[in-house]
């Protein structure tokens, strides 16, 4: 999972593995890793999930931890509009490291409606560059279940792929 | 106490049973677990995979804190340091840095290791969390990746660049409350309860955490019991771990800025500084 700080990508990974949320901000440090097995569409999988560090002013993603990665989960909080601009940024950084690897994109905190600064147009520059967006809230459960079921099935289907 | 300098890395570890406790229910461990081809004679032309496997070590980094109040607590750490080291020393032979599929599977086997020495806590110990427990924090090393794997609420630290980033949360009823919004951290702190862990080995749950961070030169891992952090701030350890002095004397000043903050508790402290 990728994203700068405060997008929310821990309370993500805590909704859909554990379910449960926190209000109180907690910067990672490094990559806390978690597990969950899940059945997709008949196929048992266990997903081992990277939440990395955000971006966060001071200190840039670390290019090492995306290192075997099967999938991209960027992150972008909806009621930061720069966000959307920052995660292009670290798409750069990822596709240098990895190369293309399935990916989507959480526009979360979907919760904070009033908040909310993202418009179709935003939503229409992820659509070009062929990513799957949708919203999520790791506050209510919206969309995470979704997001992270969407990632894995395309993560399986590259793998099965001829190389 | 237990001092080592391998592969570029400076460690040191010190325990103490505090001012107050009559005895250290903390226990901790400093490995290098090798993995070595002294190769004799060979067929194969390229000798590049024998290269990769020559001086192929890791670092073991564990500290754990028996929980106070119970009998047995000293008994729960030791077994778990004890435990860990064995299964860790089976797992850790399977797996090259540079094999990024196995990392994975590394990290599962980790998670599995402390599952085990939680059992074996329980059976012989005592089941079904009525018996002693204990906290664990440890990192393994391998290259420059270090694995952390936490329960309780003893804790693991490290200074890059001068700034120092805690790596891992407690696992306490105050902070499970702070971070349910119910209680405030002022509140955390007052309550009889905040400090009771919410997960340990040995205890009736025991939920481990994973992470992992790169290492860059001059990094300092710190591993750590309450014991130091109910009595040495953050900022006190930093400005400690700051110094660039070598792991001995570091170590050696956090447990003195613990003793002299009071000693309430047994205090055990490891520093891994890596070589610039």
């Amino acid at each position: 999972m990728v994203g700068v700080f405060g997008v929310g990508k821990t309370c993500l990974v805590q909704q859909f593995v554990h379910s449960i949320f926190s209000a109180k901000y907690h910067s990672t440090v490094g990559v806390k890793i978690d597990r969950k097995a899940v059945s997709l569409d008949g196929t048992d999988a266990t997903l081992l999930l990277w939440d990395l560090a955000g971006r966060d002013g001071v200190e840039d993603i670390t290019v090492s931890y995306l290192r075997g990665s099967h999938a991209i989960l960027y992150v972008v909080d909806g009621t930061r509009k720069e966000t959307c601009q920052q995660i292009f940024e670290l798409r750069d950084i990822v596709r240098s490291a990895i190369g293309d690897v399935p990916s989507a994109v959480a526009l979360n905190k979907a919760d904070l409606a009033s908040e909310w600064l993202l418009d179709a147009g935003d939503e229409r520059k992820f659509a070009d560059v062929g990513w799957h967006a949708l919203r999520t809230s790791a506050k209510s459960g919206e969309g995470v279940e979704q997001a992270f079921s969407w990632l894995a099935r395309e993560a399986i289907a590259a793998g099965e792929k001829p190389s | 106490m237990t001092t080592g300098t391998a592969t570029g890395v400076d460690s040191f570890g010190l325990t103490d049973v505090g001012r107050v406790r009559s005895n250290n229910e903390d226990h901790f461990v400093i490995a290098t677990l090798s993995k070595s081809v002294a190769l004799e004679h060979t067929s194969i032309e390229s000798r590049e995979a024998f290269d990769r496997m020559r001086g192929s070590s890791a670092r073991l980094f564990i500290v754990a804190d028996g929980v106070g109040g119970r009998p047995g607590g000293e008994l729960a750490s030791g077994t778990a340091v004890e435990s860990l080291v064995q299964y860790i020393s089976q797992t850790v032979g399977c797996f090259n840095s540079a094999d990024v599929d196995k990392e994975n599977e590394f990290l599962i086997q980790l998670e599995g290791a402390v599952q085990r020495a939680h059992e074996r806590i329980q059976e012989e110990l005592g089941a079904g969390g009525h018996g002693p427990s204990t906290t664990l924090t440890m990192a393994t090393l391998i290259g420059s990746r270090a694995y952390i794997v936490h329960v309780g609420d003893s804790r693991a630290y490290y200074l890059h660049s001068g700034r120092l980033r805690q790596l891992t949360d407690d696992q306490t009823m105050g902070r499970y409350m702070v971070d349910a919004g119910a209680w405030t951290e002022d509140q955390a702190a007052r309550a009889g309860v905040g400090a009771n862990l919410t997960s340990a080995l040995g205890g009736s749950e025991m939920l481990p955490r994973i992470g992992l961070v790169d290492l860059a030169p001059g990094d300092t891992l710190l591993l750590c019991s309450d014991g130091l952090t109910k009595h040495v701030a953050d900022e006190q350890i930093a400005a400690i771990l700051g110094r660039g002095e070598g792991a001995e004397a570091t170590a050696t000043a956090l447990v003195r800025a613990a003793l002299d903050g009071g000693g309430s508790d047994n205090v055990t402290v490891i520093v891994a500084r890596v070589s610039e």
